[in-house]
């Protein structure tokens, strides 16, 4: 009692670590004051003779401090556990402070029925399963926005997808149906021609320089027996073609005949499933229908 | 803080913070001093001064030019510019406090007033007020330490705390004190320092933890030393810096016993002078009795005092009286009488009005109409009044005798009488 006015003097005038002052208002932010003020009446370290309701896991207690225990911090509170009833807990809340200021009667039967309806608010919240409202902060969604590009452009989707399907391809997934751009179709010659040009250029250093000359001869020997094979399936096709021309029915369709495909397409095919395709020159023909379709069936 | 106060006891705690029976100390008189907030911040003010290093620019900085004013008539401001030429600095500016490369308005010398002195008797009652402070746990409070759990208040430890040597040991003594959640908050607060303080080899900063007050040292200081917060001080050399921290009242201190014990002849009390320091008594108070509200509802206080005035004067409404009737009243009664015999007088002179105008016109007005009924009303009334009064028995007039011989009071009854 004696410090009582002395402290309130030092801590309005000087400095209180718990006072927030704004506009209009000085707020407390003592956890034990009553009204969350700052003033003379409520200043929990202002006055010795104190009492404040005050909640812990939803359970509401009184706590009471008189000036003889001011001194021992350890155990200046008492704690009065409140009935869970209303009515009883204000019949408690009065018999403990029987003789105390009515300021502080007063003002802690008002925090003790805000504190019961909060707390009623948040049982109901519960039950009711509200979506959790999350605030976006805007320096983290930016940054992560603009790392998400980054990345996205340093992944090369485009390298990988194109890489995983030619990979296919080359395992025959497809079944030699596919259609080819043609843009995209020269692109892979060329890739195949530079990295067959680098594995050349490496057997070349590997072998004696003596021997391009035989390389060139078996390549040209390829190339031949390659227009040799086109020129022999040219002759089959046409003792085929002569041994049916004659009738007109008895055209077997292969199961592959609803993939329709064209000589071109079979080329196609064939030449990058080759690893080691030579530069090979392309007759595009139009599609003769029955040739055609004997060559599906081989 | 009153001349004449009950000392109460303290009682000592081990170093596991366990009570130590028997041992309680009287409190020291300086608890008792009275806390001066103002005095505390100007010492701490002028203290915080006196270890300042003096900081200057050069002495020739913005001089080491050969410049001269061109004068007037050259198109160009008076200022004086560098001579010579082939570089880009010719004909600058030199040597205001607006040229560029010029020296600054009022250059900082290094023979400016760093320290300031404080009187003797400042320096000792601020340290008394400050050491008084550190007695009561709301300022303690106030000032931001955490001393929730702490068991009492001012914390006096037993003298083994001073023979700690290892900083494990330390910590486990803070914390069964309860001491630990000040220098925890401590470590929370550890931040970088705004500002350009950061490259001046100011980097760090937090706030301050318990202060512990030894006697002795044998090994205190050491153990202590690396706790984030927490200092030490000799009892022999008490620093308002680290009493009074910013200079504001309230540290968290931790006393040893040794220490407690030698406040009383450091600072002595009002009756007996300080034995270590001469001269020093400790500083009267203002007020003997503090406690404001109990003295203003106080018998001796009370009785002096007159009766409090609890009339309360509301404002009233004027009204004007000349549009309200009641308040005219209020103010003159006999305006009623006027009032109405206005209304009367009116009332009659136009009834008679009606009945000449009716007469001269040869009109025969019927019988419900006001002013018939007005003057059949008066006739009837002029007739009952002279029946009644032939009826009323009539006095014997009273003859006029001699009067009798005059006596004071009865010609006074007389006199009202015959006035009568």
């Amino acid at each position: 009692m004696q410090h009582d006015d002395v402290v309130w003097a030092i801590i309005n005038k000087t400095h209180c670590s718990h006072k927030v002052s704004t506009k209009t208002q000085q707020f407390c932010r003592n956890e034990y004051n009553l009204t969350g003020l700052c003033s003379r009446a409520s200043c929990p370290l202002a006055n010795s003779k104190y009492a404040t309701i005050r909640e812990e896991n939803g359970i509401i207690y009184l706590y009471m401090r008189t000036a003889e225990r001011i001194m021992f911090p350890n155990k200046q509170w008492e704690k009065v556990k409140l009935s869970r009833n209303f009515e009883k807990a204000i019949h408690q809340i009065n018999e403990n402070l029987l003789y105390w200021p009515a300021f502080i009667k007063a003002k802690c039967k008002q925090r003790f029925v805000k504190i019961t309806q909060y707390l009623i608010r948040m049982r109901k919240l519960k039950l009711r399963r509200v979506k959790e409202l999350v605030p976006i902060q805007r320096k983290i969604e930016r940054r992560e926005r603009r790392r998400e590009e980054k990345a996205l452009v340093a992944a090369r989707i485009d390298n990988a997808i194109e890489k995983q399907l030619l990979d296919r391809l080359k395992k025959g997934t497809y079944n030699d149906i596919y259609n080819f751009p043609q843009m995209a179709f020269d692109a892979a010659l060329k890739a195949e021609e530079i990295s067959d040009e680098s594995e050349s250029e490496k057997s070349d250093e590997e072998e004696k320089e003596m021997e391009l000359e035989p390389e060139l001869e078996k390549e040209l020997q390829r190339n031949v027996e390659e227009v040799d094979e086109f020129v022999e399936a040219d002759s089959d096709m046409e003792s085929d073609a002569d041994s049916e021309s004659g009738h007109k029915e008895g055209v077997d369709v292969g199961s592959d005949f609803e993939s329709e495909t064209s000589d071109i397409e079979d080329i196609s095919v064939k030449a990058p499933s080759k690893k080691k395709a030579r530069v090979e020159i392309e007759y595009e023909t139009e599609p003769v229908a029955s040739i055609s379709r004997k060559k599906i069936k081989n | 803080m009153s001349l004449s106060v009950a000392r109460p006891l303290v009682s000592v705690y081990s170093e596991k913070s366990e009570v130590v029976a028997g041992a309680a100390l009287p409190l020291p008189f300086v608890f008792k001093a009275p806390i001066r907030p103002d005095l505390v911040n100007d010492v701490h003010v002028s203290m915080s001064k006196n270890a300042r290093q003096p900081y200057c620019v050069s002495k020739e900085a913005g001089h080491q030019t050969s410049a001269e004013s061109w004068g007037t008539g050259r198109a160009v401001a008076r200022i004086p510019r560098v001579r010579g030429g082939g570089t880009h600095r010719s004909g600058q500016g030199a040597f205001g406090n607006m040229c560029r490369g010029g020296r600054m308005f009022a250059p900082t010398k290094p023979w400016r007033r760093w320290h300031r002195r404080v009187n003797l008797r400042q320096r000792r009652a601020a340290a008394a007020a400050a050491v008084a402070a550190a007695g009561v746990p709301a300022l303690v409070q106030a000032r931001g330490h955490i001393i929730e759990k702490v068991p009492e208040f001012p914390l006096v430890v037993a003298d083994k705390v001073q023979e700690i040597n290892k900083t494990k040991q330390a910590v486990i003594f803070l914390r069964r004190i309860k001491a630990w959640s000040d220098v925890l908050k401590v470590y929370k607060s550890q931040r970088l320092r705004a500002g350009k303080g950061k490259m001046r080899n100011r980097r760090r900063v937090q706030r301050r933890g318990p202060l512990i007050i030894y006697h002795k040292d044998q090994g205190l200081t050491r153990a202590f030393r690396n706790i984030p917060g927490v200092e030490t001080l000799n009892v022999d050399k008490l620093n308002l810096l680290k009493l009074a921290p910013g200079g504001h009242v309230g540290r968290f201190i931790i006393w040893t016993q040794s220490a407690f014990e030698r406040l009383d002849a450091l600072f002595g009390s009002w009756k007996t002078p300080s034995k270590e320091k001469k001269n020093f008594n400790l500083p009267q108070p203002k007020m003997a009795n503090t406690d404001l509200t109990k003295l203003l509802k106080s018998e001796e206080i009370r009785k002096v005092l007159r009766a409090p005035n609890k009339r309360v004067v509301r404002a009233t409404r004027k009204l004007n009286p000349l549009t309200n009737s009641r308040a005219m009243l209020r103010l003159n009664p006999y305006a009623a009488v006027l009032k109405r015999e206005a209304v009367l007088g009116q009332r009659r002179t136009r009834n008679a009005r009606a009945l000449a105008l009716a007469e001269k016109r040869g009109i025969k007005l019927p019988e419900d109409d006001t002013a018939v009924k007005a003057e059949k009303l008066r006739e009837k009334r002029t007739k009952a009044i002279k029946v009644a009064a032939s009826k009323k028995p009539k006095k014997p007039v009273a003859k006029k005798t001699a009067p009798p011989p005059p006596k004071k009071k009865a010609s006074k009854e007389k006199k009202p009488a015959a006035k009568k």
